[in-house]
């Protein structure tokens, strides 16, 4: 009897154990990894994104200041607790000018470059592939003044 | 952009109309009218948070400024920021708020340039005006210190330091302090741009001309964002000085030509290259008065 209390106190502390371990990552955690993702790139904001399934895709909008000269990155991490695959879109008014998901080959790209030679404000959308749900973290870097 | 600029600017009307008309009818109005006291109060309609946080996101990083500037191969002048004993001269919550703003520029200027023995004296006294405004909790002081004691990786210096203010900032939305939101961000911009007019006097660089040039596009978003804080006296003062540089910033006129972006793949790197292209018409004139101007807000500012 008391090998089975044993046992089943074993089993209940790795499966809290392990629970613990793979616990939802907050938007923190998301940071943090899109921070690896854009690698030697200095910080300059983050985006969060939260969305909901929805059909269409519901969007997530930001707008940020890009400055003449310098060379940014945009680089996007998925929360593994979602199903979807965020897509940041960079737009200047109703032009989009890049993007992290090229439709015609289907590729995804963790993070883009977009050389800036205008300052300005710009607008970024974000949104879950096929109106997926999704948590998202979005960041923007600077690589090099040009 | 243009429905945004369109719902901020029928907000801005809305508020500069509605205080007109109860101001020159306040008594009767409540005699005609049964309107709750709470609608009489001074205080301003308020621009939605979301509103607020899309305007912000919109006055740049003085990151930017300093990478700029590095760039033009200009070299690092302790001479171009603040001192830190000036922050004695800084009392009210008000003053504190600007000079956090003005110091964290000074920071992303000194972390630019990789100076860490100047970077524990600015973040010890960016830690003390964050603890006169209660968000000194939010700077993350220890790590900041042992990445600058130790040389530890400088882009971690940069990352905490961001993220601090950006936490600063949204505990100060939270906490009903949303002015003192704003008055950092003026401090920030205000740094950036005096820096750059010091730049301008000493580097006779017409790309750092254009820099100063160029913030009157953020200049205008700053203005509508302090003007929601009007009420305050210490902003409404503010904004009375700012308003002579926006008068400056008028003579400044930009012109675009838009071209198509470009997208090349190296390396498996995708870079999109924008073929847009921007010119700033001011006069050399124009320049010397908005240099003027920006350094004596800035010093009038921290009572140099």
């Amino acid at each position: 009897m008391k090998n089975i209390f044993f046992a089943f106190f074993i089993t209940m502390a790795l499966t809290l154990g392990f629970a613990n371990v793979s616990k939802a990552q907050s938007e923190d955690d998301l940071v943090e990894i899109c921070g690896m993702i854009a690698g030697d790139a200095t910080f300059l904001k983050d985006f969060r994104i939260r969305l909901d399934a929805g059909d269409p895709p519901p969007i997530q909008r930001f707008s940020v200041i890009l400055r003449k000269g310098i060379k940014y990155r945009f680089s996007v991490c998925n929360s593994k607790d979602y199903e979807g695959k965020v897509v940041l879109q960079l737009l200047d008014n109703n032009r989009l000018l890049a993007t992290t998901y090229i439709v015609a080959t289907g590729t995804d790209y963790p993070s883009i470059e977009y050389v800036c030679t205008r300052t300005g404000a710009y607008h970024l959308f974000f949104n879950f592939r096929d109106g997926k749900p999704g948590l998202a973290v979005g960041l923007l870097s600077l690589v090099e003044t040009m | 952009m243009h429905k945004n600029l369109i719902f901020i600017i029928s907000i801005a009307l809305l508020t500069t109309s509605s205080c007109r008309f109860f101001d020159s009818n306040r008594n009767m109005s409540r005699e005609e009218f049964d309107i709750p006291d709470e609608l009489l109060d001074e205080k301003p309609l308020e621009i939605a948070s979301e509103v607020i946080d899309e305007m912000i996101q919109n006055v740049s990083s003085p990151v930017e400024t300093a990478a700029l500037i590095k760039g033009l191969n200009i070299p690092f002048n302790r001479d171009y920021i603040a001192p830190t004993q000036l922050d004695k001269n800084l009392n009210t919550s008000f003053q504190k708020a600007i000079g956090l703003g003005i110091y964290g520029a000074g920071l992303g200027y000194i972390n630019m340039y990789e100076r860490t023995s100047l970077v524990i004296n600015y973040i010890t006294t960016i830690k003390t005006l964050a603890d006169g405004i209660q968000v000194g909790q939010f700077f993350d002081f220890s790590t900041l210190n042992r990445i600058a004691t130790n040389k530890e990786n400088l882009d971690s210096l940069m990352l905490i330091s961001q993220q601090s203010f950006n936490r600063i900032d949204n505990y100060l939305r939270e906490t009903n302090r949303p002015q003192l939101s704003i008055v950092i961000v003026a401090g920030i911009w205000i740094e950036g741009l005096y820096i750059s007019t010091r730049v301008a006097q000493d580097a006779r660089n017409p790309r750092i001309n254009e820099i100063i040039g160029e913030q009157k596009v953020t200049m205008n978003t700053l203005m509508l964002l302090l003007n929601n804080y009007k009420y305050d006296a210490s902003v409404a003062a503010l904004i009375k000085d700012m308003e002579e540089l926006q008068e400056l910033y008028r003579d400044v006129r930009i012109t675009y030509e838009y071209g198509d972006p470009v997208s090349v793949e190296k390396d498996g790197v995708l870079t999109f290259q924008q073929n847009d292209t921007q010119t700033i018409h001011m006069s050399d004139e124009t320049l010397e008065k908005i240099i003027e101007k920006v350094q004596s807000i800035r010093n009038g500012l921290l009572q140099v």
